[in-house]
């Protein structure tokens, strides 16, 4: 299949997913696999804004720690929250070059191998909801052709957050945002209980709840749920596989 | 790193001072959220437990009954963990509470608002707003008393820990709580120690102020197994 039939087909399927009751950090963490099987980018994130006006990251390609600090960062300095803050697109084509711009976040991702990343903003109508983070180990940095699909999937990204397109006000988001935020500390606390359980590290723990949720077809966040309320056979998390 | 809100609302609850007592986030809750008062209820296996603080004789008529009943908007907030509102209850868009409805009205409440006390799994309560007169919370209320339930959990969660009194807001302030490490290594205590994820959130907490440690770099520990709890 040609790269625009697969940049289509994932476009249909989130578009599909919306439709139902879906679980926002597992759509999300979709759109992060997509943007790095589908696009010349290295890893992806999301993070959104609490209404305390930080950001969090909601779901990321990969749960290597490198990566996941580099989001934990920029809730103080970095691409995503200036993209957050500005609403516009902020480019970095040499991460080496950016240690004035952000003195933590730069040499940060230069250790953990990146060379280039691109922050799009996820943006409803007049509100920015938060950041869709690209990172690209390789020279050169990302192309404008994959930009303008990441710009794609960032925009669905955002409808996706609001449920609801009639109920598009402040309050509603609030609650979208603050619930999709929670939702990710509830899968972290499961990791840490199936990382113990199972005798695995952070990383596989998340990819058998991720393995687990898609092979019972059940939301990601209810998945986390049971094993931290031990409702599911603690059994499955020492054969599953993602 | 807070946001510039959640920045406010601990100016606001610190006073100056880097400290605050239960009774200083009732007291301070209405004027933050622009409504007449403001009570916390602490919950757990789905029943009541009990009033944490409650900003005059009002909110304390509203914790008592939910205390008595088993309903209304704390309950109801913290059994469905989600944010409930009633912005007027003499005419209620959801018929619901119908012995807690009558004896709040007569006391001068017209609009109820109830928030989640949650951090992911752990849910711990709920914070309640009322007005006397109706109307919906503006979205600027509606995220500070958000913001206001985050801090309150975890406030309940330190103060449970025997935290000293204004680690909170320090804790809060550093951000200490926005690191996932903490919540990783609350999973994994609890399966270790056989404790609920809220009892290993507690333990975390009260170990890392005993052995002034900062919360994370002791989450870190216990992710990497170089230190157990118990």
């Amino acid at each position: 299949m040609t790269r625009e039939a697969d940049v289509v087909r994932s476009l249909v399927e989130m578009a599909d997913t919306l439709v139902d009751d879906y679980d926002v950090v597992d759509l999300l963490t979709g759109l992060t696999d997509r943007c790095v099987t589908l696009l010349g980018v290295s890893a992806a994130g999301v993070m959104l804004a609490s209404p305390s006006g930080s950001l969090g990251l909601v779901a990321s390609s990969s749960e290597a720690m490198r990566l996941l600090e580099l989001f934990e960062l920029q809730a103080q300095e970095g691409p995503c929250l200036d993209a957050y803050r500005t609403g516009v697109r902020v480019d970095q084509e040499d991460l080496r070059a950016g240690y004035g711009r952000w003195p933590l976040f730069s040499p940060a991702a230069v250790r953990a191998g990146f060379q280039s990343a691109v922050a799009l903003p996820l943006r409803l109508r007049e509100v920015t909801l938060g950041a869709l983070n690209l990172f690209r180990t390789t020279r050169p940095p990302i192309g404008e052709a994959d930009v303008i699909v990441a710009r794609a999937f960032a925009d669905l990204a955002a409808l996706s957050i609001l449920q609801h397109r009639a109920s598009a006000e402040a309050q509603r988001l609030n609650e979208q945002l603050s619930a999709a935020l929670s939702s990710r500390i509830v899968i972290e606390q499961a990791k840490g209980v199936i990382s113990e359980r199972a005798g695995v590290d952070l990383a596989e723990a998340f990819a058998r709840l991720r393995g687990y949720a898609r092979n019972a077809n059940l939301p990601l966040t209810a998945v986390a749920r049971a094993a931290v309320d031990g409702t599911l056979d603690p059994r499955a998390w020492t054969s599953a596989r993602g | 790193m807070p946001g510039d809100r959640l920045r406010r609302i601990l100016a606001e609850l610190s006073d100056g001072e880097n400290v605050w007592p239960a009774a200083r986030l009732c007291a301070v809750g209405p004027q933050l959220t622009g409504m007449k008062g403001a009570g916390v209820m602490l919950m757990s296996d789905d029943v009541p437990r009990g009033s944490l603080c409650s900003s005059d004789e009002v909110s304390q008529l509203i914790e008592e009954l939910q205390y008595t009943l088993g309903e209304g908007p704390c309950v109801d907030a913290y059994q469905r963990d989600t944010i409930v509102s009633e912005p007027d209850l003499a005419d209620p868009q959801t018929p619901r509470w119908f012995a807690f409805t009558p004896p709040v009205l007569q006391a001068g409440v017209r609009a109820v608002f109830g928030f989640p006390l949650r951090v992911g799994t752990v849910r711990l309560g709920a914070l309640d707003l009322y007005r006397d007169r109706p109307g919906d919370l503006s979205s600027d209320q509606h995220a500070d008393a958000l913001v206001l339930a985050d801090v309150t959990a975890r406030w309940v969660l330190d103060a449970q820990a025997g935290a000293p009194s204004g680690v909170v807001a320090e804790q809060l302030e550093a951000g200490a709580d926005f690191h996932f490490a903490v919540h990783n290594a609350a999973g994994i205590v609890s399966v270790q120690e056989g404790i609920s994820v809220t009892d290993a959130l507690i333990r975390l907490r009260a170990f890392a102020y005993s052995h002034d440690r900062l919360l994370d770099d002791v989450a870190q520990d216990v992710i990497a197994r170089r230190l157990r709890l118990g």
